[in-house]
């Protein structure tokens, strides 16, 4: 055993102080803090601020007061915020969760500098195409932004018509989105505005009158009853089995690499003069287990620390980071030890490839599962799949992320299933493992793999 | 006797093919024995049978007393044919691990490291990867690890495959010394000078079975000498009376001197005595009988044309075999 644990340390420590490994562990969690902490001061998504003079010619006489005093209040931070909430009521109930969250100051952020657009307004018989040629002049004190032309039937109906008319936008080349954006929701209010109050009605009345939020669905089952989660129970399973799936593939690529290098480089027979093949394969499986473990246990930290910070911990069950866990070491082990089996039969990386085809399949026949068990987390496909390795391990652990999870029974029995995998696995590698590490020359083939296992 | 290694009626097939064959081995503790024969007779097979890397299809095995050398790992020292080091690993940090595996106590060990690499002369390399010695350097490397746990038992594989002279001599000194303390060794070579000049006993190899498991000694007794090389005094003169002494079978001119073979059953001192008196000798001396001889005689039986026989002769030596001449 002190064998097996020095092999495995040994494994262990040289995998984390390679620098590829060290690069490929921080390049996904480095990639997603860069692009949030420094992506909005490059594409200066925050800092922007609508900043301008827009013309306004109103032959209604009644749209550009009220745009004038939209424009005010939008200059009025507080209001603004106030705003951006009613509006999100309207939003589903997972988004409304996050926005709860969010403190005044982080919205002030999250939104933007105020804008600042000052309104001239023109006559109602200004000739256009002058008007348009002062959005091109060469010298601009104020940046000319808009020039905008309101309809004559935009707060009263013509005759005969039963949709109001609107207005037409004029810009200058360039103009940023988020100007056009800002100037078209300022219009849309101020038109709002003008015709309720062209009709004698109550603005705010209307308001209380349209609102009708979201609210959030309860999901009835025989044992309880919670709140769903939808989008979230339909993410989290994919996110788990995300998680099983790098764990694996770092664990198992690593062995094959390492197990091909070690027989490349001659060194394995001199191993073997101090340990024997059964040794050998424990340590190194070993020791990338852990590998796999830490990977997992770095990316699962960052995953329930993105769920505390959007205050959305509590959906997640915490016993599922146990069930994780069980059924990744079921999986690495089957799959590690079976990479290692090919690394052992092979004599370079190249002639690995096509022993790996069948192996990869096995680990990829599970994502095209995961919309129908998702949806249908307790169907006859879903729960018979849930016993059949190795898709067994991948397929019940969407199942118990899923918002209906199966029995205890049938978790536990799949993990008896996973754990005589592992048995089966780890005997078959061990054979070929024992015979492949001395044999140089022609590549063997699967069929020849099964062959040396029933020999050995 | 005690016995360090003990095989009975060992047998190991690959498919059809029978690659040893009821090996019968007894190799006493103390003993440095040389496992000869030509590629392919069933050393390596054989050797990791004897080390449990591949497992018999029937006999039985005793390694220091145990059944399996599973048992005795941290007791014995290997140095397989088909030997590295890991390419990115430090010289030291490589021998640790290894003495590590081999059971050797913390208490010590980088001492005995240090001290390791100091003897072969590569002190300065304690911090250097594998990947940046050269092939010789790396051959005392794997040397080192093979025996930095003090083994009862060394089992060396080919070890002078691809060495300089240089470093086939420092090799041969270190296997001496290794003996000296009283560690059994069991070495395989396929050119047989090797075995020869190092060895107590060999154990000949060809295709799968024993043909002589013997000590040096006795080989030489047993094997008369049966060749006299002779060079005389004068080049120009006329060795043809050589051809009709009593005991003499046939004269051969060779470079610079002549082959007299006698006829079974001479006495070699009453033919060399007959031989100076009637030509003027610049040298005479009786040829030792060589294990490749030895070896041709001995499996002759199933080698039907000269072409195999001088095929057989090529694989028990080897174009460094001269050069390395120990």
């Amino acid at each position: 055993m002190k064998k097996v644990l020095q092999i495995a340390q040994r494994e262990f420590i040289v995998t984390v102080s390679n620098k590829a490994f060290l690069i490929g562990l921080l390049i996904l969690p480095g990639m997603i803090a860069l692009f949030a902490l420094i992506g909005p001061r490059v594409f200066n998504m925050q800092n922007f601020k609508v900043e301008g003079e827009i013309r306004i010619v109103d032959p209604t006489g009644i749209v550009s007061p009220e745009l004038k005093s939209t424009l005010e209040k939008r200059k009025d931070s507080a209001r603004r915020a106030d705003e951006a909430r009613r509006a999100m009521e309207k939003a589903p109930a997972a988004v409304r969760n996050i926005a709860g969250s969010v403190p005044d100051q982080a919205l002030q952020t999250a939104l933007g500098p105020v804008p600042n657009i000052a309104l001239v307004e023109r006559p109602a018989a200004a000739d256009i195409q002058q008007e348009k040629a002062w959005l091109l002049e060469d010298k601009q004190e104020q940046k000319h932004l808009a020039l905008v032309v309101i309809r004559t039937d935009s707060v009263a109906l013509a005759e005969g018509k039963t949709e109001y008319g609107s207005y037409d936008l004029y810009v200058p080349k360039g103009l940023d989105d988020r100007a056009d954006t800002e100037i078209q929701q300022s219009l849309r209010d101020a038109l709002i505005n003008a015709r309720i109050r062209a009709r004698s009605l109550d603005r705010k009345t209307i308001d209380t009158i349209i609102q009708v939020p979201r609210v959030q669905s309860v999901t009835v089952t025989k044992d309880n009853e919670r709140k769903t989660v939808g989008a979230f129970n339909f993410v989290l399973p994919a996110a788990v089995g995300m998680l099983l799936f790098i764990g694996v593939m770092t664990g198992g690529q690593s062995l094959l690499t390492s197990t091909v290098e070690e027989k490349s480089s001659r060194v394995i027979e001199v191993l073997l003069s101090a340990v024997s093949p059964m040794e050998l394969m424990a340590g190194k499986l070993l020791g990338q287990m852990f590998i796999s473990l830490l990977v997992m246990g770095i990316y699962m930290a960052l995953g329930l620390a993105t769920l505390t910070s959007l205050s959305l911990f509590g959906l997640f069950n915490p016993w599922l980071i146990v069930y994780i866990l069980i059924f990744s070491v079921i999986m690495y082990l089957i799959f590690g030890s079976l990479m290692m089996a090919i690394g052992a039969a092979v004599n370079e990386m190249r002639e690995a490839q096509g022993l790996m085809m069948p192996l990869m399949m096995m680990l990829m026949i599970p994502w095209f599962l995961w919309v129908p068990i998702s949806r249908d987390p307790n169907s006859t496909f879903s729960t018979v799949l849930s016993f059949i390795p190795p898709m067994n391990t991948f397929a019940m652990l969407l199942r118990m992320a899923s918002s209906a999870p199966p029995p205890w029974w049938q978790v536990w029995l799949s993990i008896g299933v996973g754990v005589a995998s592992v048995f089966g696995a780890i005997w078959f590698a061990a054979k070929v493992f024992r015979i492949g590490l001395l044999m140089y020359g022609k590549p063997p083939n699967f069929a020849t793999l099964i062959r040396w296992a029933r020999s050995a | 006797m005690d016995i360090a290694i003990l095989l009975k009626g060992v047998t190991k097939s690959f498919g059809a093919a029978k690659a040893v064959e009821s090996l019968d081995l007894a190799i006493p503790r103390g003993g440095l024995y040389g496992f000869i024969g030509p590629n392919g007779a069933g050393k390596t097979t054989s050797i990791r049978m004897i080390m449990s890397i591949l497992f018999p299809d029937s006999g039985e095995l005793s390694i220091l007393g145990h059944r399996s050398a599973l048992e005795a790992k941290d007791r014995i020292g290997y140095l397989p044919e088909e030997r590295g080091v890991y390419r990115k690993m430090g010289v030291g940090a490589f021998l640790t691990y290894m003495a590590r595996l081999k059971g050797v106590k913390e208490a010590g060990l980088q001492k005995r490291v240090k001290e390791s690499l100091e003897s072969v002369g590569l002190g300065d390399t304690q911090r250097k990867r594998c990947e940046e010695l050269s092939k010789g350097m790396s051959q005392k490397v794997q040397f080192i690890a093979a025996t930095i746990h003090k083994p009862d038992l060394l089992i060396l594989d080919e070890p002078f495959s691809g060495l300089d002279p240089v470093s086939s001599r420092l090799l041969r000194e270190l296997v001496i010394a290794e003996h000296r303390r009283g560690a059994t060794i069991l070495f395989s070579t396929h050119v047989m000078a090797h075995a020869e000049e190092l060895c107590d006993s060999v154990i000949m190899m060809h295709r799968g079975r024993k043909v002589l498991d013997e000590q040096v000694s006795v080989i030489r007794r047993r094997y008369d000498p049966r060749n006299i090389q002779f060079e005389p005094l004068d080049h120009d003169a006329d060795c043809s009376p050589l051809r009709s002494l009593p005991g003499v079978e046939r004269v051969d001119r060779a470079e610079g001197h002549y082959e007299i073979r006698l006829l079974e059953g001479t006495n070699p001192a009453e033919a060399m005595r007959h031989i100076v008196q009637s030509v003027a000798p610049a040298r005479i001396e009786l040829s030792r009988p060589r294990l490749e001889e030895v070896f041709i005689n001995l499996v002759s039986g199933g080698i039907e044309s000269e072409e195999q026989k001088q095929q057989l002769k090529a694989g028990l030596t080897d174009v460094t075999a001269e050069a390395a001449k120990l």
